[in-house]
């Protein structure tokens, strides 16, 4: 195997191709960052949604609550297929990097919506009350009391979320988005033996994650410090 | 957008997606029990082992867990006939999710090895307790329950994942749900009526774990 690599490397490593393979992983990069912004900002507001406590809420909060379920019940792939060819069914010609990240904003707001709420939830019922004998509302709690103390705790796991998100658009090639791993089935289907193109995409995802999962492992640690010497 | 759902289409198909959960769920559990063994072995050795060990488990944890399951089993399942090994499509599934699984478990083992306290054994020997006995009735408890939440958590996520041997043509739950997509066109339907099927399968799992948590390790896991 490693002789076949050997003999095709140079003809693997043109400018054309390591530029193919750049494009995408920017995709792969583009795709897990829209995601994780959308899901972010959706995730938030599904948070906030359960939280309120008022009964003109309710129904509202039953949808956040399933919403947030059935994503985080449902695989990466089924997701995938559903919105595909739900986009099918509504006749527009609508391009695959968009079914992509529609059900990659999906996916993401649902489990972060769950790291928000279990990082707000977290927080002392102490502070809640406190903050509601102020008159607060629920806005202003969450502003001024609960998300001050509480995005150290939803930060680590967030972020996470974000370095495990990007492998799981590998999945997203499945429809023909082209990133990093359709990348490697292309470079594939051009000739190459498979251990070097699934080789090569193998090593550049583990290039983006690594360095993220270190950044995050020290994120934990320095909030976990902080948070430790505060209290 | 005037689509018409026609679910009665469907319906006649429902026993073979049936079968294909099951195959999803065999192969979570079969993954799921390997994973267990290279993971609880990689945590023993690292914890007590030789340094040499410690450091190629590293090597091994940190390569799987920063690469997708997807290319690994890709990298398997296309690049290792070229060494003459040619792997089914259920067996390169199944080997990718435990070589997979083994690297998170390993992380999730450590943890529960580490958390294991010295007095606590100390204080088991001074009351006469066996080798045997100290494992059983001291470290045992104390670490399953340290454990059980985040090994149930990983199970949950294995059986989701499960649904990309789908991709290499295994006929899980995805797998016959393309079969079916395929035969009848009743592309929404189907993957809808596959993706309650995953919803029911890991909420009775979820509900299961929990059950055996709760009583067999007193472990307090709300519903995961």
């Amino acid at each position: 195997m490693l002789a076949t690599i050997l003999e095709e490397l140079p003809r693997f490593l043109t400018y054309y191709n390591l530029l193919f393979l750049a494009q995408a992983a920017l995709a792969t990069l583009a795709l897990s960052a829209f995601g994780c912004i959308v899901g972010v900002i959706v995730g938030f507001v599904l948070a906030f949604v359960r939280l309120t406590p008022s009964r003109l809420w309710l129904p509202l909060r039953w949808f956040a609550f399933l919403y947030t379920e059935i994503f985080r019940r449902v695989p990466f792939l089924v997701t995938l297929m559903l919105c595909f060819f739900a986009f099918q069914a509504t006749g527009y010609d609508v391009p695959l990097a968009v079914v992509g990240a529609v059900t990659v904003a999906l996916i993401a707001s649902a489990f972060i919506g769950e790291i928000i709420r279990g990082g707000l939830v977290s927080v002392h019922r102490n502070q809640w009350d406190a903050a509601a004998t102020m008159n607060f509302t629920l806005p202003q709690t969450i502003r001024h009391v609960v998300l001050p103390q509480a995005w150290k705790i939803i930060l680590p796991p967030a972020f996470g979320f974000f370095v495990m998100f990007i492998k799981d658009t590998a999945l997203a090639s499945q429809i023909g988005v082209i990133e990093l791993t359709y990348a490697g089935k292309v470079l594939n289907n051009k000739g190459f033996s498979a251990a070097l193109s699934f080789g090569s995409i193998l090593l550049i995802y583990f290039a983006i994650s690594y360095p993220l999962a270190r950044f995050g492992k020290h994120l934990e640690n320095r909030l976990a410090a902080s948070r430790h010497h505060r209290t | 957008m005037n689509y018409v759902f026609q679910y009665g289409q469907i319906w006649p198909f429902l026993p073979r997606l049936f079968d294909g959960a099951l195959v999803s769920l065999q192969i979570a559990i079969l993954a799921f029990c390997g994973g267990l063994l290279i993971g609880t072995a990689c945590a023993a050795v690292k914890t007590f082992g030789p340094k040499l060990a410690a450091w190629l488990i590293d090597i091994y944890v940190t390569f799987f867990t920063n690469t997708p399951q997807l290319v690994q089993i890709y990298f398997l399942y296309f690049a290792l006939p070229d060494m003459g090994i040619l792997l089914t499509s259920f067996a390169a599934v199944l080997i990718g999710m435990t070589l997979n699984a083994g690297a998170y478990l390993t992380e999730i083992q450590r943890a529960g090895f580490e958390s294991r306290r010295v007095s606590e054994m100390e204080a088991a020997e001074v009351l006469g307790f066996s080798r045997l006995q100290q494992i059983r009735y001291v470290i045992l408890p104390h670490v399953a329950r340290v454990l059980f939440p985040p090994l149930s958590n990983q199970f949950i996520i294995m059986t989701l994942g499960t649904s990309m041997a789908a991709v290499f043509g295994v006929e899980e739950l995805t797998g016959q749900a393309m079969n079916i997509n395929s035969q009848t066109f009743r592309s929404i339907e189907v993957f809808t009526v596959a993706a309650g099927l995953y919803i029911v399968l890991t909420l009775v799992a979820s509900v299961a774990l929990s059950l055996i948590g709760r009583f067999a390790f007193r472990a307090r896991t709300g519903l995961i």
